[in-house]
């Protein structure tokens, strides 16, 4: 198996996406030039021309109902948004349409759009252009998010959005884009709701999503020198939620610790935390903890975003509260 | 275009234009049929919701403005899509839908149109291409979607979609239409202005009553026109229809006519005292059925015979799906997961290998060094 990265499995998905069928096209600002989205739609432009690899207007509301009528005609969308921010101008259509189209169909139509959705972070981009609110996405009924943490379920997340019948919302942190990874060359797929073990423990449960999971992985690492052995799971995707996985895990270890690079109110930890209290709080060996970032928006100077931000030592420090 | 605007048209006195000399006498004889079906449809409706309360949902009734889904019923293709926006009623008729289906969609039954799920004001029918939904403008915006991908699939189909003028206040409006037009689709844009969103009416929201000229600055092909001519429509909307399919690019029809009813419910909400009496009159006084029916009785293409047997068929029509209505079952599926999603993959089976292992990740490795751009 060869290595490749986060940035080029997602722009091989595409690439494939489009060679298995004529249907599936892109759209997003700058998506036919040269950076290629930070090297994501490489290629695309050249290889499948202007008809099905669109540059769009800068109207993100109009570009998602677009895509949602196309999808109708049986065209299988990819939206791309340079920028989660951006995509703000779409909340109509995602909320009020593409969430509840199937519902209201009585189950007799969907829309299977993929929206990706990238985050941005550090050299001072600042509170508009770093958000994640993907949390929200989760919360909404009708919509599948993933998170994918490597090139590898990148890939296959991408490449099953595409072809699944479900709106999707493909949440890829742009920190994650240069890590590398073995990458099958043949197109596969990644499931919705299957989270996955990335390092086996016993003392605690690291819940681990998109960044956070390099990071919690490296906390685990930092923490042998405590005698502590943590698991450490990536959930891969967050909606639908791997629930058996986590609790199984908590089973075992009877700590949890939820690591989530979002806010903390109502967020992804949040619903991991309650997922457990539901069923095992009366195992827990200690309260359960999130790490989360503060409930903040993001500061531009590089000072500040060194404290607004997660880390490995801000994981680590958490986990030994637990023991 | 001939100017032409709500006020124009007050001070023109009752209108005196419609022709049906150049219209198939079949023709003007469906397009009869449909409005006085749709009006009984909507009158039965009104008397039907109180005090029974068995109808219990919003309900936007659309009396007085029969035209444009009469003439879309003489014009639209089976592989058109249409969409229509809470006050569809007429556009659901005028693609085929099933009257005992609506119904029992308004009586929450499991044989509705949506088994129950929508109720009126978002009632769809995908097998048909027929989609509705009350939040504003939305479905002009998808519709731009469906003319796209009729385009890349080189289909010779065109996306009508019927809305107020209240949904041009909407931003997504104008994007819809930019977007149209850049790239070329084939979408039939029509605004019913019927004057008032709800109770507000057109120049309390809009600096001028020139939705058509705005929108001709986009470069649409376009038209406006008196809206309870239902030949002058159904000319207006040949034209864009032809339009639209020869690949020129969208079309937009602004069709002038007027609510009878209150915005929503059976009740008249003209207590409100949102518009004036004699404004009213006069659109009551200019309504499309007995408009059209003045000159088909002119020209002996109706006798009071005829038109007593069109109404008995009819009231037996919508008495029978009535019948069906309340007879049907409540829905009674909690699948909440099948519902809201499609756990099926059929392509995605047929497409992708299963996930290979994927579970060994090197984690000595440092993130993106964050760049300026």
């Amino acid at each position: 198996m060869r290595e490749i990265s986060y940035a080029q499995a997602i722009n091989e998905a595409l690439y494939q996406a489009m060679e298995l069928s004529d249907d599936v096209i892109v759209l997003g600002q700058l998506v036919d030039y040269k950076p290629a989205i930070f090297g994501t739609t490489k290629g695309l432009a050249d290889k499948f021309g202007p008809q099905r690899v669109r540059d769009f207007p800068i109207a993100e509301n109009i570009m998602t109902s677009t895509a949602m009528g196309a999808a109708l005609t049986g065209i299988r969308p990819v939206i791309v948004h340079p920028r989660i921010d951006f995509m703000m101008y779409s909340l109509d259509p995602i909320v009020n349409w593409l969430s509840l189209w199937r519902f209201k169909s009585n189950g007799q139509s969907d829309m299977p759009v993929t929206i990706r959705a990238i985050i941005g972070k550090g050299w001072g981009q600042g509170p508009q252009h770093s958000k994640s609110p993907h949390a929200w996405f989760a919360h909404l009924p009708g919509i599948r998010v993933a998170m994918p943490a490597t090139a590898h379920d990148v890939k296959g997340l991408l490449l099953e959005s595409i072809f699944g019948e479900n709106p999707t919302i493909c949440i890829e942190h742009r920190a994650l884009y240069s890590m590398l990874d073995n990458v099958p060359k043949e197109p596969y797929r990644v499931r919705f709701g299957q989270a996955v073990i990335r390092r086996e423990g016993v003392d605690v449960t690291i819940i681990a999503a998109g960044l956070t999971v390099p990071l919690a992985l490296r906390a685990a690492q930092l923490l042998v020198e405590d005698s502590i052995d943590a698991e450490v799971i990536d959930l891969r995707t967050i909606s639908p939620l791997d629930r058996k996985t986590i609790r199984d895990s908590v089973s075992k270890t009877k700590r949890l610790v939820a690591a989530d690079s979002g806010w903390p109110y109502a967020g992804l930890a949040a619903e991991i935390i309650a997922t457990v209290a539901e069923t095992h709080a009366d195992q827990l060996k200690a309260n359960p903890v999130r790490v989360t970032l503060p409930d903040s928006h993001t500061p531009t100077s590089y000072a500040l975003e060194d404290k607004y931000y997660l880390n490995e030592n801000l994981i680590a420090q958490k986990v030994r509260t637990l023991f | 275009m001939t100017e032409i605007s709500h006020d124009i048209i007050l001070e023109s006195g009752k209108y005196k234009n419609l022709s049906i000399t150049n219209t198939d006498p079949e023709v003007v004889l469906n397009l009869y049929r449909f409005m006085l079906r749709l009006r009984r449809l909507q009158e039965q409706i009104i008397n039907q919701y109180h005090p029974a309360d068995q109808i219990r949902c919003p309900v936007h009734f659309c009396i007085g403005q029969e035209a444009v889904p009469a003439a879309i019923s003489q014009l639209i293709g089976t592989d058109d899509f249409l969409f229509g926006p809470h006050r569809s009623h007429g556009y659901y008729l005028a693609k085929g839908g099933s009257m005992k289906a609506l119904l029992a969609e308004l009586y929450g039954r499991q044989t509705g149109a949506n088994g129950g799920k929508t109720g009126s004001q978002e009632i769809s029918v995908p097998a048909i291409k027929f989609y509705s939904g009350a939040i504003l403008s939305g479905l002009l915006a998808i519709a731009v979607g469906v003319g796209l991908g009729f385009k890349l699939k080189n289909q010779n189909n065109v996306a009508v979609v019927g809305f107020g003028d209240g949904a041009i206040d909407e931003g997504i409006f104008w994007e819809a239409i930019t977007y149209a037009q850049l790239a070329k689709l084939p979408v039939v844009f029509v605004c019913e202005n019927n004057r008032y969103s709800t109770y507000s009416p057109q120049l309390k929201r809009q600096p001028k009553d020139d939705i058509h000229t705005r929108v001709e600055a986009f470069g649409l092909m376009t038209q406006s026109l008196f809206g309870n001519d239902v030949i002058a429509v159904m000319s207006a909307m040949s034209r864009a229809l032809e339009y639209a399919r020869s690949e020129k690019g969208p079309a937009f029809i602004e069709t002038y006519t007027y609510r009878w009813k209150g915005h929503v419910g059976p009740e008249d909400d003209d207590y409100i005292g949102y518009r004036p009496q004699s404004e009213l009159d006069f659109w009551k006084d200019n309504c499309p059925i007995a408009l059209l029916e003045e000159q088909m009785t002119a020209r002996n293409l109706i006798k009071p015979a005829l038109k007593q047997k069109l109404l008995a068929d009819i009231d037996k029509e919508i008495a029978e799906a009535f019948e069906f209505a309340k007879n049907s079952p409540f829905p009674t599926d909690q699948d909440w997961e099948n519902l809201n999603y499609n756990n099926s993959s059929s392509l995605a089976d047929k497409l992708l290998q299963d996930t290979i292992n994927s579970e060994q990740f090197n984690q000595n490795q440092l993130e993106t060094v964050p760049a300026p751009y």
